[in-house]
């Protein structure tokens, strides 16, 4: 019966050919360690969000006067309706700590270097739109630092020159943050995920055509790949399974690690909090931002923060295969750019005075530098690594990439 | 555990609030369900004379085991349905205070070091050398000495202290009513989580083991 049920939609739609070509047979390396676990996972957190999400739309009212008590309704009289929130709000930190373990992953394993470059731009796409919807949710609990976050983030639009003024007014739909940003913010913040699962499928297509990297290095030989299912949808569900009790941790016993207290205030556009800080997950950018002295570049070296990794592929100039593996400057300076990450999270977090503008300014040197010194360091390490003499599969992949080349 | 998570947490989130939350003294807050109650009387007869617990209704209050008798007293000429609100409107104190004095259904929440900053408030009024009341944590604030901290003394003092301990674990009660059921239900769904990890693992084991079998099927 079941057979002949597959039958009849196989012959309409080619489910069974999906199932193969994308699970039963699709190939994967078998060396990936668990750092490829997270990728499934930000897939599982997203799922989660929508959901709660949902169901926090079905009780929540975006009008300024209703919003705050209406979060205040779902925590304390809808059923169940403070597991919903906070798995929703540690959800948006999950979200990010995932996203960023998963781009770590990418840079440090060198899985952003062609034939991958269309994989890592639609994943920096992801981030973005991520940061979209997160931004924007923060704002829709109404509190004082949703309020005076959306205030100050709006307002850096405004430095573009021309229409910057006119961009501001089309954000907030009004000259200050209000009634018409708070109902047009939840109307963006429902359809957001929404894109973001499109943006997904097309990211999912891209890694079908291109395959997973791996750490050891160097490609995989098509006949040693082994077919993600069962193998890894075993490996990530026990992945998943570790998530969910960090997760729940959270959730149930520190469920307010990432609201801030000011954030139990209703907003008051009449009173500014002495500190105004973003979510952590923002917090490296805001740094930069906070480090460049002019207002318009400020805003310029926010955003190349994250654009500019898309020209990672063609940075790396390496003929050395694969990221660490095989080339320790680039590990270790994977090391510093993390680090320097974290420097300018902590940064982000204290207000710009004393010894933080400093930092706050050598970390974003650091932060660019890496960037932009890739091409030289590269190269240079090549050199370095091929005089040294190369250890010997790293020379026979690229005996095998020269011959494949005259013929 | 509790521990362990907060400082991951802080590690990332509100890294800003360190530095005030340090002068805080750290109290232990009581947990008995009489001290919270004596907590829940002290705020609605000192407190709710001018500040609302909007988010508190006086049926809620049973959650906290009041009998139906003690409950009736503490709402009288209220219905058990009504929000705990101060009889004077936010005009009238407005007028005696210059402020509206905040709504306190939140303020375990809404400050950094949650009930210890409430307790640190509240005990904190002293006079300074003008021979005025003030206050150490919230200098120049508008509200009176209403436990009369500043001139207690010995015994006098260590009775409002235990007063201002009751409040402050009240006032955590009411920011969030439902986090006893929800560490309750957090113990069950962890136990549930880690045996269904473990399960997992086994599983993933048992497919992996048969990679050796499927390289052999594949390369003859």
């Amino acid at each position: 019966m079941i057979n002949r049920i597959i039958g009849w939609v196989d012959q309409r739609f080619p489910i069974t050919a999906i199932i193969k070509h994308e699970a039963t047979e699709y190939p994967v390396a078998p060396n990936l360690n668990y750092w490829w676990n997270f990728g499934s996972l930000a897939g599982v957190v997203l799922v989660l969000q929508i959901v709660t999400g949902i169901f926090l739309a079905m009780h929540y009212k975006a009008d300024v006067t209703l919003a705050f008590d209406s979060i205040q309704h779902i925590m304390r009289s809808v059923n169940y309706g403070w597991l919903i929130r906070y798995i929703h709000a540690t959800g948006a930190s999950a979200f990010f700590a995932v996203i960023y373990i998963h781009i770590s992953r990418t840079l440090y394993y060198g899985s952003y270097r062609g034939p991958r470059e269309l994989l890592w731009w639609t994943g920096l796409l992801l981030l973005l739109l991520v940061m979209g919807a997160a931004f924007m949710g923060y704002l829709l609990p109404w509190g004082q630092m949703s309020f005076w976050g959306a205030q100050v983030i709006t307002n850096l639009f405004g430095a573009i020159p021309l229409v910057g003024g006119h961009i501001v007014v089309l954000l907030r739909g009004d000259f200050s943050v209000g009634d018409p940003t708070l109902t047009r913010f939840f109307a963006l913040h429902y359809l957001i995920p929404f894109i973001i699962a499109g943006a997904v499928v097309i990211h999912l297509v891209a890694l079908h055509t291109v395959k997973s990297s791996n750490p050891s290095g160097l490609p995989i030989a098509d006949k040693d790949n082994i077919p993600f299912h069962p193998y890894y949808t075993s490996k990530d569900l026990f992945g998943v399974g570790v998530f969910l009790i960090i997760f729940c941790s959270f959730v149930f016993f520190v469920p307010d690690a990432f609201i801030e207290p000011d954030n139990n205030i209703p907003a008051n556009p009449m009173q500014t909090p002495p500190h105004i800080v973003p979510e952590w997950y923002f917090l490296p950018f805001y740094a930069i931002l906070r480090s460049i002295p002019d207002k318009l570049l400020g805003v310029v070296g926010m955003g190349l923060g994250i654009v500019i990794l898309a020209a990672l592929p063609y940075l790396d100039r390496s003929k050395i295969p694969g990221g660490s593996r095989y080339r320790p400057i680039f590990k270790a300076l994977f090391f510093v750019f993390i680090a320097d990450a974290f420097v300018l999270g902590y940064v982000g977090a204290h207000p710009p005075e004393g010894p933080m503008v400093l930092i706050g300014r050598i970390a974003t040197v650091i932060y660019f530098g890496y960037i932009v010194s890739m091409p030289f360091v590269s190269k240079w390490e090549e050199s370095w690594l091929r005089k040294r003499g190369l250890p010997a599969p790293v020379q026979k992949y690229l005996d095998e990439q020269a011959a494949g080349g005259t013929k | 555990m509790k521990k362990y998570l907060l400082g991951i947490a802080l590690c990332f989130a509100t890294v800003g609030a360190w530095a005030n939350e340090a002068k805080l003294p750290k109290i232990e807050l009581p947990t008995s369900p009489e001290a919270l109650q004596r907590g829940a009387e002290t705020v609605a007869t000192v407190c709710l004379s001018c500040h609302n617990l909007k988010y508190i209704k006086y049926s809620d209050l049973s959650g906290l085991g009041f009998s139906k008798e003690k409950l009736g007293a503490l709402s009288v000429g209220h219905g058990l349905d009504d929000s705990l609100m101060s009889p004077m409107s936010a005009e009238a104190t407005k007028q005696a205070f210059g402020i509206t004095p905040p709504d306190l259904s939140m303020m375990a929440k809404a400050r950094v070091g949650g009930p210890h900053y409430v307790y640190a408030f509240v005990t904190g009024f002293y006079t300074n050398d003008k021979g005025k009341t003030d206050n150490h944590v919230f200098p120049g604030a508008k509200m009176p000495d209403v436990l009369g901290a500043a001139s207690a003394k010995g015994e006098e003092r260590t009775a409002i202290e235990y007063k201002a301990k009751e409040v402050a674990a009240f006032l955590e009660w009411a920011g969030d009513p439902k986090a006893q059921e929800r560490r309750g239900l957090g113990r069950y769904v962890i136990a549930y989580l880690i045996v269904l990890t473990i399960l997992l693992y086994l599983v993933k084991l048992r497919t992996w083991a048969r990679l050796k079998e499927h390289h052999k099927r594949k390369h003859t």
